[in-house]
């Protein structure tokens, strides 16, 4: 990528290696960023398709049972903390000084350190394959007394999650940051673009959040190594104490990995229906109301672990209280599309697919929700199912579709369209081959997180293996498409999209390495929902 | 893959669409759906979690229906024309209203549903259910036997890595135990469920769901069923290497059935009596009698935590102390405790439950944390510190004492300390094993 702006001063930056270790530029954070968790997200998905060649047929073929649990573990912990999570934030760094019109992120050098803590937290992790007895083996959800269990892994995947944790509640400070103190004289927070609203309440959930995940693998540490009985009952501990603590971090995690999605499809719909977004105070207010309500439906994922009857109902209730402000979201966004002018660019198909299934994994959150049938649900393929929805077709699908709607921003080369389009029909196709037959599993009572199964469950698991092996590989399409975008392509102009709002886009593409060195005018950005 | 996978591959994905579309599968609903299931509450569950499907769909129909109409109506190929409206406040109201209604008209039967199912008062009889590193045990605790449920042999060898075994030819592969639990039907059943190591979850689809088997606290839970049969389900919570391997199996039987079964129990001397048959069995682990009370089963110091909102009284034909198996079969009289018979015994003992983690060959598997008992300092060292090893556990090392008896214990010590290249010759006898405790 090139960043060259000759009436540009102070880019007295090192170049080569130098350039990426130290820089404090929040385009090349952002870019690196955004590189990290595309190679993650190969890295997890390598993992999710050894898991679902084991589950091709019943029997045990590839990897013995332990392996198998340390796949599933790891799959969730890099595609979380490592892919969704970093490519959200990518994402922030590189537009959201350019959507409030500044120079820069506000704590560069913190931006800096931010970023640069998560190669070593992951490299520390993944390293913990490689010990005696291997990687952590419990799930991501590290239960105890099962995941005091690791061996030599693990106190490094302990300080491994730390070093997450201090790294996204850095992010989240400096975005935070940002957004009260630089952003356009008149813009005022009800004027923000939504995808900056949406980052802003995700950022003070991390802040929120983060350090309780930091306080209950502490517990564990303290519980292994130093003799501690925060969950253990012999020492007047309780090991159901642990999930409280940590789905207390968890729930709110779950919303941090897709409000910013949510900001994502509120920036593409407008754009490609050439229409103000529809209810854009309503769409704020539910995103608020969401970060709230995620502070209190947290024993949601665990109505099976023996709570009193007033415990289940109170977390039954706010669950289901979650469906109103995302339903308001879903309405909001199909009031965009009525009457709109629609065309069908990649990143406009990722938001309308985003659109449909993030509402089908809705529907199913709805069912979970219901706790005398969530007895049957819970830890079953049918949970499975649910929250790839709402995280792959989802999150994933916000993030592919922002790549492709910013990436000639970002490069000033417009990406291969038609290469575009089949990764999103191979993916939107095999994605849901391979999710949607994980319903019927869970509903036919398949367990999650068991490497061989009853003969019965063939047919289904053998149909979802395929979907998953083709979903695999339609994302070497969209590896291609940014590679390829990267290195060359027809030069994009600074408004690539027709009806494209919004300050980003009154920068040339790519945009100068400091991004608005002068406050721009009021005139230039108006109101970009509100014509 | 052969013809007829490709065929079974077409009707799954046809009636998977199917279900998609007409909402049930009614066709093959076993394979697609929640089953019914036979108790009054997995009834009640079924018909919630088909009401909440029916919004869903209806919901969905609604809504992607706008949605398509919208993709199709308001095409710039086709000169559709961007309107500018921006909002309205009579339908974000609307549209907030509405969802509340729904949610209200689904959350009043689930509340009751769940009230109905909180409450296990007044049984008719209570059975302990206690997970295991890799295995339920049942404890009826009225009778006041109890013993261990794991996977049938024929699933066991069938699932190994590289087995060579078709799980198609094994029977109920992966859904079958050596020794199933046994109820009477009819009667209202208290299910205590705690567990001796990690966390468990016994789920029984027919039942109507599932409860958490937590170490150091007891859950409830209470089954009511109402037909005779075999009913199958598993372990449901990630419990480590082997958890997709413990499945559950209960057979129900009559009340006049159920209470045969139980006289030929207890007549059986210490072996499990097979439901299906009335066969005894010759191997397997015995059925141990004199069940425990509530604190021993915990394993806890006194004042063990009791679970807050649940009504846990201390069962009846409580007997402390230590779990004592019947003389006839699992302690032969002292004079009859020699080498070859330590050996044969703790041979069996071993590679039903000490190989899975420490390998048939004793090399131990470092991936699971599982030490070498060939030429380990442990298992060549003095007795009496092997014996408390087994007895304690640490870390992965389950509290063996806990599960297996006296002569089990003194057999595959005695075993340990005599294979896989140890010598120590010296012969454990389960006195020692009592003494150690």
């Amino acid at each position: 990528m090139s960043h060259e702006s000759h009436d540009n001063h102070g880019e007295h930056h090192p170049s080569g290696l130098m350039r990426w270790v130290t820089t404090t530029n929040h385009k090349d954070i952002g870019t690196l960023y955004l590189l990290f968790s595309l190679l993650m997200f190969f890295i997890g998905g390598s993992f999710a398709m050894v898991i679902r060649a084991e589950l091709f047929k019943p029997g045990m073929q590839i990897v013995d049972p332990v392996v198998f649990n340390q796949l599933t573990t790891m799959h969730a912990l890099i595609m979380i903390f490592g892919a969704i999570m970093p490519a959200f934030v990518g994402l922030a760094n590189w537009m959201i000084p350019i959507m409030i019109g500044a120079p820069d992120m506000a704590l560069p050098r913190m931006n800096n350190w931010s970023f640069w803590i998560l190669p070593f937290a992951f490299t520390l992790l993944l390293g913990t394959l490689l010990m005696p007895g291997g990687g952590p083996a419990g799930g991501w959800t590290m239960y105890p007394p099962l995941m005091l269990q690791t061996g030599t892994a693990f106190p490094f995947v302990i300080f491994a999650v730390h070093m997450m944790g201090i790294s996204s509640v850095m992010g989240a400070i400096n975005i935070v940051v940002t957004i009260l103190n630089l952003r356009a004289p008149k813009m005022t927070l009800l004027k923000m673009p939504l995808f900056v609203w949406s980052w802003f309440i995700t950022a003070y959930l991390l802040i929120a959040v983060m350090p309780v995940l930091a306080g209950a693998v502490t517990m564990l540490l303290t519980d292994k190594y130093f003799g501690t009985s925060f969950f253990n009952a012999a020492g007047g501990g309780d090991p159901v104490m642990f999930q409280h603590i940590f789905w207390f971090f968890g729930h709110p995690e779950v919303y941090i990995m897709i409000l910013p999605a949510f900001g994502i499809v509120s920036e593409i719909l407008p754009t490609f229906a050439r229409k103000p977004l529809f209810g854009y105070e309503s769409m704020v207010y539910a995103v608020a109301s969401i970060a709230f309500l995620s502070f209190i439906v947290w024993a949601h994922h665990m109505f099976t672990v023996g709570m009193p009857l007033a415990g289940e109902l109170f977390f039954m209730f706010t669950t289901m209280l979650i469906a109103v402000p995302t339903g308001v979201k879903v309405f909001n966004w199909t009031a965009t599309l009525w009457k709109g002018s629609l065309t069908f660019e990649t990143p406009m198909l990722f938001a309308l697919a985003f659109l449909f299934l993030f509402t089908i994994g809705g529907f199913s959150g709805v069912m979970c929700a219901i706790v005398p049938a969530d007895f049957q649900y819970q830890d079953s393929y049918f949970v499975v199912a649910h929250f790839h929805y709402v995280l792959v077709t989802g999150a994933a699908f916000a993030i592919m579709g922002a790549v492709y709607y910013w990436l000639p921003k970002w490069t000033g080369h417009m990406y291969n369209e038609t290469a575009g389009k089949w990764h999103f029909w191979m993916s939107t196709i095999w994605v849901n081959v391979l999710f949607f037959p994980q319903h019927f599993l869970g509903l036919a009572g398949m367990p999650r997180r068991i490497p061989d199964y009853p003969v019965q469950f063939t047919d289904l698991n053998m149909l979802s293996s395929i979907g998953g092996f083709l979903f695999g590989a339609s994302q070497l399409i969209f590896l291609y498409v940014v590679i390829s975008c990267i290195r060359g392509g027809a030069k994009a102009p600074a408004k690539v999209w027709e009806g494209a709002k919004g300050l980003e886009w009154h920068l040339p593409s790519p945009p100068p390495y400091h991004s608005f060195t002068t406050p721009p005018d009021a005139e230039i950005w108006a109101h970009p929902y509100r014509d | 893959m052969g013809f007829h996978t490709i065929k079974n591959l077409a009707r799954a994905a046809v009636l998977a669409g199917l279900a998609l579309a007409t909402g049930a599968a009614q066709a093959a609903e076993s394979l697609y759906n929640t089953p019914v299931g036979v108790t009054p509450t997995s009834h009640e569950v079924y018909g919630l979690h088909m009401m909440v499907f029916y919004w869903c769909v209806g919901i969905g129909i609604v809504v992607f229906g706008v949605m398509i109409i919208a993709l199709f109506r308001f095409r710039k190929s086709q000169g559709a024309q961007a309107a500018q409206f921006h909002d309205s406040t009579f339908l974000e109201i609307t549209w907030t209203i509405v969802p509340v209604i729904i949610l209200v008209a689904m959350a009043i039967p689930a509340a009751k549903t769940l009230v109905r199912m909180a409450d296990a008062s007044d049984p008719d009889m209570s059975i302990k259910i206690t997970g295991y590193q890799w295995k339920w045990q049942y404890d009826y605790l009225q009778d006041g036997f109890s013993f261990f449920s794991m996977l049938a042999k024929s699933s066991d060898e069938a699932s190994q890595l590289h087995s060579g075994i078709d799980p198609n030819s094994v029977d109920h592969y992966l859904r079958d135990v050596d020794h199933p639990l046994v109820i009477p039907t009819g009667e209202k059943i208290r299910l205590l469920l705690t567990s001796d190591d990690v966390i468990h979850s016994w789920w029984m689809p027919d039942f109507g769901g599932k409860t958490d088997a937590n170490p150091g606290f007891v859950n409830l839970y209470w089954i009511k069923v109402e037909e005779p049969g075999v009913y199958r389900g598993a372990c449901a919570e990630l419990c480590g290497r082997w958890h997709g391997f413990m499945p559950i199996v209960v057979v129900a039987k009559t009340p006049a059935d159920y209470q045969a079964w139980v006289k030929a129990m207890k007549a059986a001397n210490g072996k499990y009596v097979s439901p299906y048959d009335g066969s005894l069995e010759d191997n397997g682990s015995p059925v141990v009698f004199g069940a425990t009370s509530y604190n021993d089963v915990m394993g806890s110091p006194a004042g063990a935590p009791v679970p807050a909102g649940t009504t846990v009284s201390t069962p009846v034909l409580a007997k402390p102390g230590v779990v004592t198996p019947t003389a006839a079969v699992a302690t032969p009289s002292a004079g009859a405790w020699d080498m070859a018979t330590a050996m044969d015994k703790g041979k069996q003992v071993y590679t039903q439950n000490c190989a899975a983690c420490h390998m048939a060959d004793g090399k131990g598997n470092p991936e699971m944390g599982a030490k070498a008992i060939a030429g380990s300092a442990i298992a060549n060292g003095p007795a009496l510190a092997h014996i408390k090893f087994v007895l304690k556990g640490k870390g992965v090392m389950p509290a063996w004492g806990n599960i297996l008896s006296d002569a089990d214990l003194a057999a595959v010590i005695t075993f340990e300390r005599n294979s896989f290249g140890n010598h120590k010759g010296d012969l454990v006898k389960p006195d020692d094993v009592k003494a150690a405790r």
